[in-house]
């Protein structure tokens, strides 16, 4: 049976952001693979799930972080711990330049220090660049609530960083 | 609105999704084939040759149905009346071994007489 065309089509379109997003949430490589593999294969099997769906990115964001909730939910504190010490998977790409590299080192660190409901607001406003609207329709929440999740972890990430942040600057 | 550190944050380039996911995630993903034509899958013209085989042989089948010699009835005949030989076989036979007994047990027979020997039984009132 030939692959769907538009599921290779949305693969290419949306499959970056969404790991992305996955590995912000868990932390780990093949737990993200697995939340993308879940993800297309949901996708695949439901294919009128994104039928009227006027934003495909938000949507699959959408789905996304349920299904990282769910799996998070699912590992008891001893795995994330064990998962955590094992591997922290870098979420930026590798540098050249080495204040680069102790930068985003720094920050992926404070990002896993962050609670999962402020680090996935920080994700989808920095690197996703929606708003506080779009925000609050992925995430389910109000967008009050998805502006003060985000002050709260930018003060954190700032005060974190900015010994770096003014070195390098 | 984005402050400088802000700014700052999103410059960072973020990891590539490794590139042989996309085949390994797309081809568990695509829609699996119904169990029908996974049985079928591997030579279905065969499996069509044997289903029209057997199409074939039903037909024959049913045809000669449509014209049966009807040898069970005769089979029915004749063991009725070997049946009925046996019966009176065992019956020979259970005489010989005990006559005493074969006559105590069977009531004796009323052979009906000519009708010249009958007695005419006139009552007259």
């Amino acid at each position: 049976m030939p692959v769907p065309a538009n599921l290779e089509r949305l693969y290419d379109e949306h499959a970056q952001a969404l790991f992305a997003f996955a590995l912000n949430l868990l932390r780990h490589e093949a737990d993200t693979r697995d939340i993308l593999q879940e993800l297309f294969v949901k996708v695949a099997r439901n294919p009128r799930l994104l039928e009227g769906v006027q934003d495909p990115r938000g949507f699959l964001l959408r789905l996304a972080h349920n299904l990282a909730i769910d799996l998070m939910r699912r590992r008891t504190a001893r795995d994330r711990n064990e998962q955590w010490a094992a591997e922290n998977a870098s979420l930026f790409a590798p540098a050249d330049d080495p204040d680069e590299k102790v930068f985003a080192g720094t920050l992926a660190e404070a990002l896993g220090e962050l609670p999962p409901e402020q680090r996935a607001v920080v994700h989808l406003k920095l690197w996703e660049r929606l708003s506080f609207e779009q925000i609050a329709a992925v995430l389910d929440i109000s967008p009050n609530t998805a502006a003060s999740r985000y002050r709260y972890a930018i003060d954190k990430l700032r005060a974190r960083l900015r010994p770096i942040y003014d070195e390098i600057q | 609105m984005n402050s400088g550190f802000e700014k700052r944050l999103q410059e960072l380039p973020m990891r590539e999704i490794p590139g042989q996911w996309k085949a390994q995630i797309v081809a568990v993903a695509q829609p699996q084939p119904a169990w029908w034509r996974e049985w079928l899958w591997p030579c279905p013209r065969a499996w069509a040759g044997l289903a029209a085989a057997w199409l074939v042989i039903l037909g024959m089948n049913l045809a000669a149905g449509k014209n049966p010699s009807r040898p069970g009835t005769a089979t029915l005949a004749f063991s009725r009346q070997e049946l009925l030989e046996l019966r009176q076989q065992q019956q020979m036979l259970a005489k010989l071994i005990s006559p005493g007994e074969a006559a105590e047990t069977e009531p004796p027979r009323q052979v009906p007489a000519p009708r010249s020997e009958r007695r005419i039984t006139v009552i007259a009132i």
